[in-house]
């Protein structure tokens, strides 16, 4: 009887153990697969990177009444470049070393932990990563850390990379089952990039996978910095990630050849980190154009079949189109005004022009060296077919000498002029179906579509604006006061829709009035 | 010649080379940007590069001498006539939002150590001969004034707008190499004229101020401001700098080049 007793009290209690583990804000990976319409689980939203919402309460017909619902302010005068999670009811995002978990109804702070004062470069910050009831960062001076979710305590502290080597680090990890993926950046030093699994309970490296030779490999390159966080495609259990440029950046005598794997997008086993193929959007770049913008994968037809694809708007004015499974090429085409390239190769990868690599008295390129795309997020609508990406056409000069060396930047550039233009390009024909100028000058936000059929994103003087996916028409906007430096993000919660929209050190939240009814 | 002294003669010159390699050719004299402020201690040179490090170089390179999209600050005239960090402080607390830089609330003791910073990185930058990652007004000399002239003339459409003894008389004393280069290629500052109709057919001319896709605003004849909603009125601009863009295309480097040396003919 005694035993029976115990048993029954020992399984009461396990019982509410789960019960109140059920009820804390938990993030099982399994959710992540398919996240739910009140969550925003991962940077993208899902693995996929489409930034695309089912939501629908929300409606081209009635988002003219969309309003403020609440804001949330940092004060701080950096701005914000996360895109938050929401899971649970509870936002969770960073801006440079704060992170902030806020009350995802009424935008009340819940807790605030701030990363100790370091000496990595402070250019910005894209969020966190989240497993069962912890939450990854990754400092300016590329330490990943592990918080506990409920209160922002610290649980371990694990150095990425050598800050003072020249590297740092700046993305939003990515969670898969049981490995969190890292990434990092350094542009200065002839550093090799590369991406990073790490044991999400132990903070343990489970693989590496370099992205370049190791330093100091003659006439070889270094770079292949991973800055942005990849896609996930779970039914072939492929890592997709992007590239960024060589280093020395802007001169390429000491690098001959297409110097793999800088400027690719790369597909990966995620639990070995084994490369599985590679696609070059760059070879031997002398422009600094990483190709690192969102690999969105697309499920769609080409020539009447069916075809599991991954498209990237990449920062060298090139639309590709590849085939996820095996790599191999389907479209390239450009999505504005490029000429640093020759044509384009049998396996759909652009032609350098020697001519228009960086030269004493220097080369007129477009893009310029931010490129016709960079960190702001494209969305796919696959109602519509639509890529919409938030393009910046530009034009620059290039320069580089011998006694600009073959170290780091190892060259100057200066760019002329750009203007914003929002684009909408069919998937299947790289044509551009529809193109917004939103004004000359700096770039757009980022892009975020939903099933209605809208697509919010922001001008380069700090309007907010919700366009109809179909044809571009602006349907609604509001005056923020400071150009968007984030891509957005939706979900719904108590039965109303919810659009979080970040502008200067400012997160905004924007609904309808009555849900929508 | 035997082998052994081909091979000699061979290699010494692979040494001399690889010497001059790694010891660049000291650049042409140019106008050097100097700093006109007493030298700072070090240790406020070093704080100043700390701050530097963290919340500029990213843009401006590590040693100010341009990085990711920002300019080289060792070059810079705004650096050159900074006293004591008047220029500077303005530049970096209100920071440069049509260029992309961003604002830093620093203390006035960070600020200070700031200036002090650029102002050294200057003066080493002054004096060093190699490794530099700017350009030189040497660089820039590759180019044909004949046939510079002749696209000014001809096929660059520039006489349509320009004239080498009228506005663009003496422009090669204005401005020097990479400065001359960029206002040619794109003269930023030039400000476009816009006429607004309202709708009760009521026309108002100025420069334009400001423009986006909701509000159009100028300055009138009497430079004061005034903006509208741009769904209420039409709106006509003409934008002087319209051509410089619609040339983005059309230029050949060589065509660059060639106007380069042209227009440095224009004292």
């Amino acid at each position: 009887m005694k035993l029976l007793q115990s048993t029954l009290i020992l399984a009461l209690a396990t019982f509410s153990l789960s019960s109140s583990r059920m009820a804390a804000q938990d993030l099982e990976p399994a959710q992540i697969l398919h996240p739910s319409t009140d969550s925003w689980p991962t940077y993208h939203g899902d693995y996929s990177g489409r930034r695309h919402s089912t939501l629908t309460q929300i409606t081209p017909g009635n988002v003219g009444n969309l309003g403020l619902s609440w804001v949330f302010q940092t004060n701080q005068t950096a701005p914000i470049k996360s895109s938050p999670l929401m899971v649970d009811g509870v936002l969770y995002f960073t801006l440079l070393e704060n992170v902030y978990a806020v009350d995802a109804r009424s935008g009340h702070q819940i807790w605030h932990y701030t990363y100790p004062p370091n000496k990595g470069f402070h250019i910005g910050q894209r969020g966190l990563g989240m497993y069962k009831g912890y939450l990854f960062y990754l400092s300016p001076d590329a330490h990943l850390v592990s918080l506990n979710a409920k209160d922002g305590s610290v649980r371990w502290n694990v150095i990425v990379a050598d800050y003072t080597k020249g590297y740092w680090t700046t993305e939003a990890p990515l969670v898969i089952r049981d490995h969190v993926l890292v990434g990092v950046s350094g542009d200065f030093d002839n550093l090799r990039g590369f991406i990073r699994s790490v044991d999400p309970e132990t903070g343990k490296t489970q693989w590496n996978w370099y992205a370049s030779p190791e330093a100091g490999t003659s006439n070889a390159t270094t770079g292949g910095m991973t800055w942005m966080t990849g896609t996930y495609d779970p039914d072939l259990n492929l890592l997709y990630w992007g590239t960024g440029n060589p280093t020395p950046v802007l001169t390429g005598s000491s690098r001959p050849g297409d110097n793999l794997y800088t400027c690719s997008i790369v597909a990966l086993n995620p639990d070995t980190g084994q490369l599985t193929w590679a696609f070059s959007a760059s070879p031997h770049d002398t422009h600094d154009w990483d190709a690192v913008e969102t690999p969105i994968l697309i499920d769609g037809t080409v020539n009447g079949a069916p075809r599991k694809l991954l498209a990237q708007a990449s920062r060298n004015g090139y639309f590709f189109v590849l085939d996820r499974i095996t790599g191999k090429s389907v479209l390239t085409t450009t999505f504005g005004p490029t000429n640093w390239a020759l044509g384009i190769d049998k396996q759909g990868q652009p032609i350098p022009n020697p001519a228009k690599e960086p030269t004493p008295d220097g080369r007129l390129i477009a893009p310029d060296e931010s490129g016709l795309n960079n960190y702001r997020s494209s969305s796919f609508d696959p109602k519509t077919g639509l890529f919409i990406v938030d393009s910046h056409p530009a034009w620059s000069i290039y320069f580089a000498k011998p006694e600009d060396g073959t170290y780091g930047w190892a060259g100057a550039d200066y760019g002329l002029w750009g203007k914003a233009v929002v684009e909408a390009i069919d998937y299947q024909t790289g044509k551009i179906r529809w193109s917004r100028e939103f004004g000359e000058g700096g770039a757009s936000a980022g892009v975020m579509t939903t099933d209605s059929g809208l697509a919010f994103t922001g001008d380069p003087f700090g309007n907010l604006v919700a366009l109809h996916t179909s044809d571009g028409k602006t349907l609604w906007h509001a005056g923020t006061g400071s150009p968007m430096q984030s891509s957005p993000i939706t979900y719904e919660l108590d039965g109303q829709q919810y659009v979080l929209t970040s502008s200067g050190g400012i997160l905004f939240s924007w609904t309808l009035p009555n849900n929508g009814q | 010649m035997s082998k052994g002294t081909i091979s000699a003669v061979l290699l010494t010159a692979i040494v001399v080379a690889l010497h001059y390699a790694q010891k660049p050719v000291h650049a042409a004299a140019q106008p050097q940007q100097t700093s006109a402020n007493a030298p700072a201690a070090a240790s406020v040179i070093d704080s100043g590069g700390a701050l530097f490090y963290t919340n500029c170089a990213f843009c401006h390179g590590r040693d100010a001498a341009g990085g990711e999209t920002g300019p080289d600050l060792t070059r810079s005239k705004l650096v050159s006539e900074d006293k004591g960090g008047d220029n500077i402080s303005v530049v970096v607390r209100n920071g440069r939002p049509d260029k992309g830089m961003p604002a830093f609330n620093l203390s006035d003791a960070e600020l200070n150590s700031l200036q002090a910073f650029l102002h050294n990185r200057m003066l080493i930058a002054s004096t060093q001969k190699g490794g530099r990652r700017g350009v030189d007004v040497s660089d820039l000399q590759t180019g044909n004034k004949d046939a510079g002239m002749r696209y000014f003339q001809g096929a660059g459409g520039c006489a349509k707008c320009h004239s080498p003894t009228g506005d663009l008389a003496g422009i090669a004393t204005r401005y020097q190499g990479l400065r001359l280069e960029q206002r040619m290629l794109y003269p930023g500052r030039a400000r476009a004229t816009v006429t607004v109709t309202t709708a009760s057919g009521q026309t108002i001319s100025g420069t334009l101020a400001y423009r986006d896709e909701f509000t159009i605003a100028m300055r009138d004849a009497n430079e004061t401001y005034r903006s509208w909603p741009m769904d209420k009125v039409k709106v006509s601009i003409n934008d002087p700098i319209q051509a410089h863009v619609d040339l983005f295309p059309k230029y050949t480097d060589d065509d660059i080049h060639n106007l380069m040396a042209y227009l440095q003919t224009l004292r």
